[in-house]
């Protein structure tokens, strides 16, 4: 403490003969006047600042007019704050302005970066409506806005959240969709944590924005319990060049999925709507992805887990799920347009286990290895080659989806469905679709739809 | 923590140990590219394809493509970065489809 003491004490003594030796250089210069000579130093020094600065802006190359506008208003208060000839200062005042003005590129620069609306926070999303009319149900209109919330704080570390807000009965319910950090570790690695989309399952990490979707409604199969849709953990992610194709992967461990084990219609399902975990062990999952050529991906996810609760004989079953799919987008001179095929197929596997053991829930004992599978295919096509706005804005698709009966045989059928779409692109993420789904759940009396939807992404 | 979950992290930890220490390597400076194969850098291609081809094929694979002018300077570079994210693609291809948006408008 004492030799802290004596250091203390050197350092203000060195700092007050600095400043009192300043002064004292400086004291010729406080009379108030400037000769011609300091005037025209003063004159240089503010041309070269000038200079600094246009080079600034050139380097920076492409500079929006927004930023632009936020770089002149930086100026003026820069040129405010600088001496000018009409105000001549003391030279103890042009020195501190050498000063300033030899720092002023990285100082004006983490300025501009700090700006909030313009390099930090950006409100994304999409909003929809949608009128749907399915046999047997009450028709009924429904809305929902999905703002998404990204704040980019360094070049390498963004925060994204996104929340869905819709009415439901006599109030809005507002949803935590996912909110997660993400740090650029270098050009191939992305470390993530917090509550992501489920990579394992590629629909809803890249297709499930409703101006993105290209019919009303999503596809069961890759819904409904067989795949996970969000997660609650860390991640790694990235891309990765192999000679003239590419790879993408990502590799996520959380919370698992939950075993139903009390309903006898759920029996054997997985639950992935619990984002708290129910024991210790959590779930490991991914996702590989492969592009031989560009607009063409073939991929496969996976997720492993022990979905049973703690302490219970179903502690030690365990659930695999895995998916494949297929994008290819493709531009066609003889189909004067655009062709999308997106495919998806998953399945589930839970371990055998004896469901209500001892018949106290009024439904076992019941053996089961509980399997489920489902998918979807769709086919679009958008004739963006052809000169007439109207049709060019048109698309039109196709999609046949399934999913597979609950595997205690006691709950829902199977069902298949297809639907037919045709959709108006008013600017390139606002549409217009209009659907009609063909539904027949097995052994059921159909639930054919009719659907009016409009979303609009920003 | 059962074996096979330690056999799958432990996978995953080889995977990132080698993808990090043999494959890659850290990137310039913000908003410079790597250096590639024949040691030239360059921020506004990627494996020959331009960043123009690259906004479009990378874009187009799950949605239509906005305007270079529907966003500011600013407003590209969080919404690529996002992108990024999503879509797995590197972080050369994020900065040559950064350069081409800006470059376009």
């Amino acid at each position: 403490m004492k030799i802290h003491r004596c250091f203390l004490a050197a350092i203000v003594q060195a700092a007050f003969i600095i400043t009192s030796s300043a002064a004292i250089a400086q004291d010729p210069a406080t009379d108030g006047y400037v000769t011609r000579k300091e005037y025209e130093e003063l004159k240089d020094q503010m041309l070269a600042m000038k200079k600094e600065l246009d080079a600034l802006k050139k380097e920076r190359g492409t500079v929006s007019k927004q930023e632009s506008a936020e770089s002149r208003s930086v100026v003026d208060v820069h040129k405010e704050v600088a001496p000018t000839p009409g105000n001549a200062e003391s030279t103890a005042g042009a020195d501190v302005h050498k000063e300033v003005t030899s720092n002023a590129t990285p100082s004006l620069a983490e300025l501009e970066a700090s700006l909030l609306g313009t390099t930090k926070i950006l409100i994304a999303g999409w909003a929809e409506a949608m009128f749907e009319a399915r046999n047997d149900q009450v028709s009924t209109f429904s809305a929902s806005f999905n703002p998404i919330f990204l704040w980019e704080l360094t070049p390498k570390l963004l925060f994204d959240s996104r929340l869905e807000i819709e009415p439901s009965g006599g109030g809005t319910n507002v949803n935590l969709v996912n909110a997660q950090i993400s740090y650029l570790l270098n050009d191939y690695i992305v470390l993530g944590v917090g509550e992501f989309f489920s990579p394992s399952n590629v629909f809803v990490e890249r297709f499930e924005p409703q101006w993105i979707n290209k019919l009303p409604d999503r596809p069961i199969g890759v819904y409904h319990d067989v795949l996970p849709n969000i997660s609650v953990g860390a991640q790694v992610r990235g891309g990765f060049p192999i000679g003239s194709t590419r790879a993408n992967y990502a590799f996520y461990v959380s919370n698992g999925p939950v075993l139903n084990t009390f309903d006898p219609r759920s029996a054997g399902t997985l639950d992935f709507n619990s984002y708290t975990d129910n024991n210790d062990d959590k779930a490991v999952g991914g996702r590989v992805g492969f592009l031989p050529i560009p607009g063409v991906e073939v991929g496969y996810g996976f997720e492993t887990s022990r979905p049973g609760f703690q302490g219970t004989p179903f502690s030690d079953v365990r659930a695999l799920v895995q998916s494949v799919d297929l994008e290819i987008t493709r531009d066609s001179d003889l189909l004067k347009g655009r062709i999308n095929l997106f495919a998806q197929y998953a399945w589930s596997r839970v371990d055998h286990a004896v469901y209500d053991p001892d018949g106290s829930l009024g439904f076992g004992p019941l053996p089961l290895t509980a399997r489920r599978d489902g998918g979807y295919a769709e086919i679009a096509y958008r004739p963006t080659k052809v000169d007439i706005d109207f049709i060019r804005n048109l698309e039109m698709i196709f999609r046949w989806d399934h999913l597979s009966a609950d595997p205690s045989g006691l709950g829902d059928p199977s069902e298949t469905r297809w639907t037919l779409g045709l959709n108006y692109w008013l600017s390139p993420s606002t549409v217009v679709k209009a659907a009609y789904e063909w539904d027949k759940p097995n052994g059921e009396r159909n639930k054919n739809a009719l659907f009016f939807q409009t979303a609009m992404g920003f | 923590m059962t074996t096979l979950n330690r056999s799958l992290l432990a996978a995953l930890l080889v995977l990132f140990a080698s993808t990090t220490c043999n494959l890659f390597a850290e990137p310039k400076a913000n908003g410079k590219a790597a250096p590639d194969s024949s040691g030239a850098v360059s921020n506004d291609s990627y494996m020959g394809l331009s960043g123009e081809e690259l906004w479009s094929n990378n874009c187009l694979r799950c949605h239509n493509i906005r305007p270079p002018t529907m966003y500011t300077n600013a407003q590209w570079d969080v919404i690529v970065h996002h992108m990024r994210l999503r879509a797995n693609i590197t972080g050369q291809e994020q900065r040559a489809i950064v350069a081409f948006l800006k470059s376009a408008k």
